[in-house]
């Protein structure tokens, strides 16, 4: 039988069944897939159990009581989704998110996004309003300019990866692309910044957690070895929301050191966000100052021109001067 | 590509559609099968596979009435006798974990309550799985609240039409308009809001960075329909010449790392490149590129490359004797 057929076949008997299924039945209904030594079955069917149970089918075995025998069952209401019992508002979020990730064509477990997101008709009391955000998203996300070459399968490859604890071997280009590197890295996670997504790890070429962005890895290569067993334990204190939301000129370049940056008014939300969550902000006169610690002044620097003519470096007088010759040069060009 | 070859062999795959499949024709008697394959989110041909392998599906010991009852007539699909499959199975870890980040990047009020419920509707036994994969993805921050997205997200939320002033592309002047706002998507680094303009009484995207203010307004809409969502396309507006820039060989590893649509149309002995971007606007070019600092420059049309050296100019001006 194959394997799909099996699968569904051995959830409909555990869904069917009034008490639990002993090992012999199941064994006795599945007599050409569960034959052959015992030690064999049993394997097969606890990879099958497990493939359910990634389904999001629980099935578990139960021991015998005074009422029920011993053997496998599903608990309905443990299977089957239940109302989510959100207000509506609530749900047209989940929507919206969801939708707006997949239609960006680059999210880790898109197609587990997409599952949900049907799924989630049924997860609703009137589902029919909430689900145009997800009728768009499959509409934007279809045909022309889906996803950009290989990071779509680069995420999926590593969300998996990622999900299963295996290590990964990496041919990653350096920022120049001047030079390959192959490394063996333990994926941590993923984030996004920037519009661009980024794998951060252990890196064994290194000897330390380092950060990768998704787009010069040129090849990816999963350890296939012993698939269900874990090759690495994500370390307690490793956080990834805060290494994604590091800033640039937070990057340990050089000694830290005060930054401030002048923003002429009004100045947006947006605006003050791109700062991120640790700067500072003194309202004056016309405008807003932003002060801020830098550990890597450049990309502060870059920062602050790509806001154009609104935005000026006011401290310190060192990057406020290169920030000047920066100009010069671009202006001096035109000749 | 290699992933999507063990994909398509993946009989999780199959199993994973067929659970959703039969519910939702339950729940819709009679659905046609190219309803219920864009349902799917996947093809007709697939779809009509998917129903040849329920045929073959049943419940041991195997007797006739034990397999499930599924037929299609007249290109319309019926389960007759769906034995257990009434509604799909709980989520998966890896399900709510994609929600949960795209929620988290997203959302603003109300986020706590998403996430506590979608926990809630992972198995029991998989909880601790979901509370570590969620860890494992960061999608961003979510937005301010006063900001764009912030309000947009509150009016696509609670179906309410917004007033935007916005910037079309190629052009300068500032136009009110009133959308009704269906939905988010970001695309090559922009966000862009799809939603029906009232003026144009069509559906359009607008790209975020060119809505200057937006207000959420009391008139409330109806969902759109699905004929109408179908001609959701983000793209098919470039207009205007392309933008021309030249990035050093140090911009052009990181430009071309970014998901911006550039196109390299020359390349130099030295790694330097001339990139074109299609359907961009002088203002993004010229912000675009001093974010290299000096490594990169707006070539032409002559009116962007006036727009950016205006803007080194005046920026140029606040350094100068200070």
């Amino acid at each position: 039988m194959q394997k799909a057929q099996r699968l569904l076949d051995l959830a409909a008997l555990l869904l069917r069944a009034a008490e639990p299924v002993s090992w012999r039945d199941i064994q006795e209904q599945f007599q050409e897939d569960y034959g052959g030594s015992e030690d064999a079955a049993i394997r097969k069917f606890e990879r099958d159990k497990a493939d359910l149970l990634e389904l999001g089918i629980p099935v578990r075995w139960l021991a015998a009581d005074e009422d029920l025998p011993a053997g496998y069952l599903i608990d309905k209401d443990d299977f089957y989704l239940p109302d989510l019992k959100l207000p509506p508002e609530d749900l047209a979020l989940l929507y919206l998110s969801g939708s707006a990730a997949l239609a960006g064509g680059e999210f880790p477990y898109a197609r587990d996004l997409a599952h949900a997101l049907e799924k989630l008709s049924f997860a609703a009391r009137s589902p029919g309003a909430s689900e145009a955000a997800a009728m768009a998203a499959r509409s934007l996300s279809s045909g022309e300019g889906q996803g950009r070459g290989q990071v779509p399968a680069l995420l999926e490859e590593l969300s998996r990866a990622i999900a299963a604890q295996k290590r990964v071997h990496l041919t990653y280009a350096g920022a120049e692309r001047t030079e390959t590197t192959a490394r063996d890295v333990d994926p941590y996670g993923l984030y996004q910044s920037g519009g661009s997504w980024f794998l951060a790890g252990h890196c064994h070429l290194r000897g330390a957690l380092r950060t990768f962005h998704l787009a010069r890895i040129q090849a990816l290569e999963v350890n296939r070895a012993q698939p269900r067993s874990r090759d690495f334990q994500v370390p307690r204190d490793f956080s990834l929301a805060e290494l994604a939301t590091r800033e640039a000129w937070e990057y340990a370049v050089h000694a830290a050191e005060k930054a401030r940056v002048r923003l002429d008014g009004p100045v947006s939300a947006e605006d003050r966000a791109s700062f991120g969550p640790r700067a500072r902000f003194l309202d004056e006169a016309g405008g807003v100052v932003v002060e801020l610690e830098v550990t890597n002044a450049e990309a502060l620097l870059r920062h602050t021109l790509a806001l154009g003519e609104r935005a000026e470096v006011l401290a310190p007088a060192r990057l406020r001067r290169r920030a000047r010759a920066v100009l010069q040069g671009l202006a001096r060009r035109r000749a | 590509m290699k992933a999507e070859a063990a994909r398509k062999d993946d009989p999780r795959e199959r199993l994973r559609r067929v659970l959703f499949l039969v519910p939702y024709a339950v729940r819709h008697p009679g659905i046609t099968v190219r309803e219920l394959a864009e349902r799917c989110g996947t093809s007709e041909a697939q779809l009509l596979e998917d129903l040849d392998f329920l045929l073959t599906v049943g419940c041991p010991p195997f007797a006739p009435d034990d397999f499930l009852d599924l037929y299609v007539e007249r290109d319309r699909v019926y389960v007759a006798l769906h034995q257990s499959f009434t509604r799909p199975p709980r989520f998966t870890e890896s399900e709510a974990a994609a929600l949960a980040a795209a929620v988290k990047a997203l959302a603003g009020e109300g986020k706590e309550r998403v996430l506590e419920a979608l926990r809630q509707a992972v198995p029991r036994e998989r909880r601790k799985g979901y509370d570590e994969l969620a860890k494992r993805i960061y999608a961003g921050s979510p937005p301010a609240r006063e900001s764009v997205m912030g309000r947009l997200t509150r009016a696509i939320a609670e179906r309410r039409a917004v007033r935007i002033v916005h910037v079309t592309a190629g052009r300068t002047e500032e136009k009110e308009r009133v959308v009704r706002p269906y939905t988010l998507a970001r695309r090559f680094g922009h966000w862009y809001l799809f939603g029906h303009d009232r003026d144009r009484g069509r559906e359009l995207p607008f790209r975020l960075d060119r809505i200057k203010d937006c207000a959420v307004l009391e008139e409330t809409f109806e969902p759109p329909p699905p004929a109408a969502l179908a001609r959701a396309r983000l793209f098919s507006e470039a207009r205007g010449e392309p933008i021309r820039l030249r990035l050093s060989r140090v911009a052009a590893a990181w430009a071309l790392a970014r998901p911006a649509r550039l196109r390299v149309v020359e390349s130099g002995p030295k790694g330097e490149v001339v990139v074109e971007v299609e359907g961009a606007d002088a203002e993004w070019a010229t912000r675009f590129v001093l974010s290299f600092g000096g490594e990169a420059e707006v070539l032409s049309p002559p009116e962007a490359r006036r727009h950016f050296d205006e803007a080194v100019d005046r920026a140029l001006a606040r350094y100068l004797g200070g």
